[in-house]
């Protein structure tokens, strides 16, 4: 009656922690690999179903791009001390993320600190 | 319908534990009043027998009266699940509640977080039509203006790693979701099931009684909305049974979600779902804003679907 494959449910668990949306995020972002950015913050939205951080990153090359950061959902993350004005635009942050499948400057924020290593908003409280 | 729904609608029509107080609540002063019974003359043995045997009669009722009012508190006091409920996947699954569900139906190892990927069901055996939609399902699509603060229905809001509010009476249950501001309110009245022409929604027409210390809700009228959150969708015939109990120290709400589709599903599904109280919590609004999905149809990449 309960059919069930371990192996599958690990893989499929691995990014269960902070990951889920409205939106499937299994065909957007890619679970098995991370990226850490870091940039000064051009726009903060913190709407459902996500929130959104732009950030403009310095590239090695002199150049500046843009990243995009999609956040779970607000009305999760205020419950780990985060608000609409807990990023402020100019301020540099760095953030680890998983990117998005097809490696473009887009990813779904894992967490986030401010420049001087300070966390941004409490880690995700393990599950009772 | 199944010969689970059969048994469950069976379980409905049988009297509500209510309909018994309320029966014998009139009782003590009735028995009180027929305590002298007005053709019996005193005096004569015939009188006095039946006036032991009045006696006898009036002592079995008070005592029947007594141990039904003494009974009355334990049968009103259902097991209180009002609160604030948070999901937790960490709680260990309830085997005698997995036990008890029908044959015929596979439990989907998806509650939380947790997704499937494109093309798996968790073991649902999709009708060919429904199987056809769900492959030409495209993601993006759930990223329009129109489509991004659409609501799934509790089929899958229920089991999202989302708090929820419990707001029980004895003549309603509300469940406010905070997935989506979704409110659920379950009729305990015992009303009969809605008419064809009840309109359909997310959040359905439900009923709900009580079995013991177990909260059994049965909700039907569901719009068509995502089972799995990966393109497979439920028709508007689909049937949800859930109970809820309380774990047995109390600071976990415990239940199963069973699914029944005949229009899309060859079996049925199930999922336990489980949620930690956190007392003085309350869920938050979600206020949906449908402009996020802008970034999603001008800039985003085209979703890849190798996990296949």
């Amino acid at each position: 009656m309960r059919s069930k494959s371990w192996l599958f449910l690990g893989a499929v668990l691995l990014w269960m922690s902070a990951a889920w949306a409205h939106h499937s995020f299994a065909v957007f972002f890619d679970s098995q690999k991370s990226v850490t950015i870091s940039g000064v913050v051009k726009e903060f939205q913190f709407v459902n179903p996500h929130g959104l951080i732009r950030l403009v990153v310095q590239e090695k090359d002199g150049q500046t791009d843009e990243w995009r950061i999609e956040t779970n959902s607000p009305s999760i993350l205020r419950r780990r001390g985060w608000s609409p004005d807990i990023i402020k635009v100019g301020e540099k942050i760095t953030v680890e993320g998983w990117p998005a499948r097809d490696n473009s400057h887009w990813a779904r924020l894992k967490k986030a600190e401010r420049a001087n290593g300070d966390p941004i908003g409490k880690p995700m409280e393990p599950e009772a | 319908m199944s010969a689970v729904g059969n048994r469950q609608m069976a379980a409905a029509d049988a009297p509500h534990p209510r309909v018994g107080r309320a029966v014998a609540e009139p009782l003590l002063p009735r028995a009180a009043v027929h305590g002298h019974h007005p053709s019996a003359p005193a005096g004569t043995m015939a009188a006095v027998v039946r006036t032991g045997a009045r006696a006898a009669i009036v002592a079995m009722f008070a005592t029947w009266v007594a141990v039904a009012g003494a009974a009355e508190p334990a049968a009103a006091q259902h097991p209180d699940l009002s609160g604030y409920w948070n999901l937790s996947t960490k709680i260990p699954v309830d085997k005698a509640m997995i036990a008890a569900l029908p044959p015929n139906t596979v439990v989907l190892e998806d509650t939380g977080a947790a997704e499937f990927p494109v093309g798996v069901y968790g073991g649902l055996k999709v009708k060919p039509k429904a199987l056809d939609a769900a492959k030409k399902w495209n993601p993006r699509d759930d990223m329009s203006l129109s489509n991004a603060c659409r609501a799934p229905s509790i089929v899958y809001a229920m089991q999202g790693p989302f708090p929820l509010e419990i707001f029980q009476g004895t003549e309603l249950i509300v469940i406010k979701l905070e997935y989506f501001d979704m409110v659920r309110i379950v009729f305990m009245d015992g009303r009969p099931e809605a008419g064809e022409d009840y309109p359909h929604s997310k959040t359905g027409f439900s009923r709900g009684r009580w079995e013991g210390d177990t909260l059994v809700v049965e909700t039907t009228h569901l719009e068509a909305a995502t089972i799995t959150n990966n393109g497979l969708s439920h028709s508007e015939k689909m049937r949800v049974i859930e109970h809820f109990k309380l774990s047995a120290d109390g600071t976990a709400l415990l239940a199963t979600q069973e699914l029944e589709d005949p229009e899309v599903l060859d079996n049925r599904g199930a999922r336990f779902i489980s949620w930690r109280k956190k007392p003085g919590e309350h869920v938050y609004p979600y206020d949906c804003d449908p402009s996020f999905a802008l970034q999603y149809q001008s800039q985003h990449p085209e979703p890849s679907k190798e996990k296949k």
